[in-house]
């Protein structure tokens, strides 16, 4: 295992920031259909301005594309991160009634639900993650807490609210003395502990696992937390298929409520696999909702 | 009289939390390297907020102390060993 910062969390997102203001006040001024062509000229832009995600993009392609990566391609992956971040906008004012969701693996969650000890839902920056807000609608006992980087969290309360002040969202911000009990009070009172666990905002220690074909390094402290407060762990994704159509997969991960202290570790290890194995599976069934507009398989220093 | 057996005591204290924190979090300086006064979260000793969370884990099933989100002094509990043994000394129940 090594410590280091990712080069995602030293350049600034930028371009992530600009196309959700620019996305915001389109889609708010002219509804989805007409809003959904601005995408397009929006996907154009990036595509020519942002060099460095075009590498990125087609870097994954590559890995991902049992083929050549041509420039449909690309456009189609800049594309899909655009409608992803602009459906976030109806997500977030609840019209589920414009997408249609086909739900995998609920039962998984609803077993788990139902025990009332809280579990852990862990996605990647693969699709949406929003999507979860359509599944809340259906079941009203489920209360789901997101935790992230601080600065992330304040950046997006400030967009929800403009978008819907009633949408804010509970989030718990890292980087607290106090953050992890935070973490274990809601689980206690049966919470759903979101996050996005493939990438660090700051210094963690990385674990290398296999995703499509090659070594990349995960984060170890969502695994830790998840180890030490003794919690299942269920994946999660919600895949863009195109159109108004989005795929929400559960697939149990782990659970580390009956791992004793001494197999922490092996359980953690085989958790970290098993995420990679799960992300590596769904970047093949839908390749173009792959996020890290970055260097994931950067090299160790 | 009285003041000797309480300092001694408060030593005691202070390096039994400070080995068990070593030996939790597989620290890499020996127990009596922890400064009483040094801060434990951040800069000082370079606990992450999980490391802070083992430590509240272990600190509450050997002592029976509760540490709870909702008390805002965990600011201060945390702040160095020395308040951490304070605390678990005022509130131990084993």
């Amino acid at each position: 295992m090594t410590t280091s910062q990712t080069s995602w969390a030293q350049t600034p997102e930028r371009s992530n920031r600009l196309m959700l203001r620019v996305m915001t006040w389109i889609s708010l001024q002219l509804g989805r259909q007409a809003a959904r062509s601005v995408l397009h000229l929006i996907t154009i832009y990036f595509l020519l301005f942002a060099p460095t995600s075009r590498r990125a993009s087609r870097a994954y392609l590559n890995r991902a594309l049992d083929r050549p990566v041509r420039w449909p391609d690309l456009y189609r992956h800049f594309f899909t991160f655009a409608a992803t971040i602009h459906d976030r906008i109806y997500l977030i004012n609840q019209r589920f009634d414009l997408f249609d969701f086909e739900v995998y693996g609920a039962d998984i969650l609803e077993r788990l639900l139902v025990e009332g000890n809280g579990l852990f839902l862990m996605g990647a920056h693969l699709g949406s993650f929003e999507v979860i807000r359509a599944i809340g609608k259906k079941h009203t006992d489920l209360r789901v807490v997101m935790l992230m980087h601080e600065d992330n969290a304040q950046k997006i309360n400030t967009v929800l609210a403009a978008i819907n002040p009633e949408s804010v969202q509970d989030i718990i911000g890292l980087g607290h003395i106090d953050s992890m009990l935070k973490v274990q009070e809601r689980l206690d009172n049966g919470c759903v502990v979101g996050m996005l666990a493939d990438r660090t905002p700051g210094r963690d220690t990385l674990y290398p696992v296999q995703i499509l074909g090659d070594e990349a390094r995960l984060p170890v402290g969502p695994f830790r937390m998840a180890a030490l407060l003794r919690r299942p762990v269920i994946f999660m994704s919600g895949l863009y298929l195109g159109g108004n159509r989005y795929a929400i997969h559960f697939d149990y991960l782990a659970d580390f409520s009956t791992v004793a202290p001494g197999g922490r570790e092996a359980a953690m290890q085989a958790g970290l696999k098993r995420y990679a194995e799960l992300l590596e599976q769904y970047c093949r069934e839908a390749p173009y909702n792959w996020f890290n507009f970055f260097d994931f398989w950067q090299p160790s220093k | 009289m009285q003041d000797n057996q309480k300092s001694n005591s408060t030593t005691d204290l202070q390096d039994e939390v400070a080995q068990l924190m070593v030996e939790c979090l597989n620290l890499e300086v020996t127990a009596n390297q922890i400064l009483p006064e040094a801060p434990l979260y951040g800069d000082g000793l370079g606990l992450d907020s999980i490391d802070v969370l083992e430590v509240a884990l272990v600190v509450s099933k050997r002592y029976g102390v509760q540490l709870r989100t909702d008390s805002t002094d965990n600011q201060h509990i945390f702040s160095s060993l020395r308040s951490l043994c304070d605390y678990i000394a005022a509130h131990r129940t084993l």
